[in-house]
């Protein structure tokens, strides 16, 4: 590792996001929002509607006939028998009607609700998108009003490039929950130059992890290697935060060399073998191995989620993208030899447990890397992601006013 | 003096026309979109009947309201003719589709005219107060 050379900007964000044009953001999400709202409480009378139907219709065969009183024009009934009561015209649609017994109108009927709550379920992960856009509106407009500055740092380390945005920490996790969950949902594919990146780092901060954390154990504190961490870190009070959060969250040994020498020579299959059935863990680590791509030349501290991916092999999606992935390894895993080697005896204690305890270290182990957001990249992004969705579903939410709905209501 | 005023009150009027073109082509893909919208509708409402009439037996009867009838009707001829249908409504999203992508370079060109003749008046009134 070269010494870091840097070179920096520093934006107020409230040039970067016009105050009030983020207020009317926030009010066209809002607005967008009540009409699904609106939509959705439409719908959900159509299902109340349709299931007090079917058991109307499955009650009425119970008789041979009903005495009932029959509506006669706008404002009168008459007494009279419902007879054939096994028999129903059903409306299929476009002025199309079929004579239906009681039970097969049943079956139509069940077919409608679940068209009906399929439409339900579609508006209601567009409610979420919207909800969670609206609410990274109202954080960015809340950060605006605090004069919060972005701060830009470019360190030049042999290739590497990283950047980083500060402002408060408190304020900069909330966000992060939020675009994580964004994040999750825009991750598109992956790039190999990122992923290189993001290896040498990750081999770099593991490393200093590991010392860090052998440190505690054994005492064997390798202050140099966090100072140059430290160093190379721009946010270090998040480096802080989060590498207590990554040491809490180690239970056992985790080499990380042993993943990186392993993911040099071997294949996949090894590692299928160790962590398999961690199902939900995968999807959340694969989720936030997107983040980490998202987060494109952040710094990350502890990103031991990349290794953790390796392990978890046992879905296809982390299958494809550790296979992009290994090339990349492969070129970045030379350039890390050196600090392969020293850590060989550091790890060396750890190798015992790491079998056991991949799969324990999987559950408890959480990305800790200090996601740092590209608000600008996000906020376009969330625009067109939502119209998107929008669009395509935009025949299904009109369709509640088809003439399913009663004709004669 | 006065032909350069002539000169912006031309160039104000064609600033109008061209405006007003604009809010034309914009009401049209308005209604475009409307119409689309529509046809979308209809389109999953016949498939959804397609669907019906496909799970039918044979000699199930099927009517179809015509006015204040209904008509009896084959359960061939009624699955042919909401097939034909539905073939006629994709047909016509088509065709609006294509046409909307007109209307929209339209308006993008428009615009751009738009752009240069205010351009061209700010122009104008630069040189006036100059001079």
């Amino acid at each position: 590792m070269g010494k870091p050379e840097v070179k920096g900007t520093v934006t107020p964000l409230s040039s970067m996001f016009p105050p009030e044009e983020v207020q009317k953001a926030a009010k066209l999400v809002e607005e967008k929002l009540s009409e699904k709202r609106n939509e959705m409480s439409q719908l959900k009378e159509f299902i109340a509607d349709n299931t007090s139907l079917i058991n109307l219709v499955q009650k009425l065969p119970d008789e041979l006939h009903h005495d009932i009183m029959v509506p006669f024009g706008k404002a009168a009934f008459f007494p009279g028998r419902l007879i054939h009561t096994n028999e129903f015209l059903v409306l299929l649609g476009e002025s199309y009607y079929a004579d239906r017994t009681a039970k097969q109108t049943v079956d139509i009927l069940k077919r409608r609700g679940k068209s009906l709550m399929s439409k339900v379920d579609a508006l209601k992960a567009e409610m979420q998108d919207l909800k969670a856009e609206a609410s990274f509106f109202d954080s960015t407009a809340s950060e605006v009003a605090e004069d919060l500055v972005e701060i830009r740092e470019y360190e030049e380390d042999n290739s590497n490039q990283s950047e980083s945005q500060s402002g408060p920490t408190e304020l900069e996790s909330p966000t992060l929950a939020e675009t994580d969950h964004k994040m999750d949902s825009k991750m598109g594919a992956s790039k190999d130059d990122e992923y290189a990146r993001l290896m040498s780092r990750l081999e770099e901060l593991e490393k200093e992890e590991l010392a860090a954390e052998n440190g505690e154990i054994d005492e064997d504190e390798d202050e140099d290697e966090d100072e140059d961490a430290n160093a190379t870190e721009t946010d270090g009070d998040e480096n802080e935060l989060t590498e207590a959060a990554f040491h809490r969250k180690k239970d056992e040994g985790y080499s990380s060399l042993d993943h990186g020498q392993r993911f040099s020579e071997s294949q996949p299959t090894r590692q299928l073998q160790q962590s398999k059935g961690k199902e939900a863990m995968r999807e959340e680590i694969s989720n936030k191995y997107n983040h980490q791509d998202l987060t494109n030349q952040f710094s990350c501290t502890g990103l031991t989620a990349e290794p953790l991916t390796k392990g978890e092999m046992s879905c296809g999606r982390i299958i494809h993208q550790d296979k992009m992935l290994n090339p990349s390894v492969n070129a970045s895993v030379p350039s890390e030899n050196v600090s392969l080697n020293q850590n060989i005896h550091d790890s060396s204690r750890n190798e015992k447990p790491v079998q056991t305890s991949k799969s324990k270290f999987d559950s408890s182990k959480a990305f800790t890397g200090s996601i740092v957001e590209h608000t600008e990249n996000l906020e376009k992004k969330t625009p067109g992601q939502n119209t998107t969705p929008s669009e395509s579903s935009g025949s299904k939410p009109s369709k509640p006013v088809s003439r399913f709905k009663m004709q004669r209501k | 003096m006065s032909s350069s005023s002539t000169a912006l009150r031309e160039l104000q009027r064609d600033l109008e026309n061209k405006a007003n073109d604009l809010s034309k082509l914009q009401k049209d893909i308005a209604k475009n979109h409307q119409v689309r919208k529509k046809y979308t509708i209809q389109l999953g409402e016949n498939e959804l009947v397609l669907k019906e009439l496909d799970l039918l037996k044979e000699d199930a009867n099927v009517y179809k309201l015509i006015g204040p009838v209904l008509v009896k009707q084959d359960l061939a001829e009624a699955n042919a003719n909401v097939r034909k249908r539905i073939e006629y409504i994709s047909a016509e999203l088509k065709r609006l589709d294509g046409s909307l992508q007109d209307l929209e370079e339209k308006q993008h060109s428009k615009r751009e005219a738009i752009l240069k003749v205010q351009q061209r008046i700010q122009s104008h009134q630069a040189g006036k107060a100059k001079a």
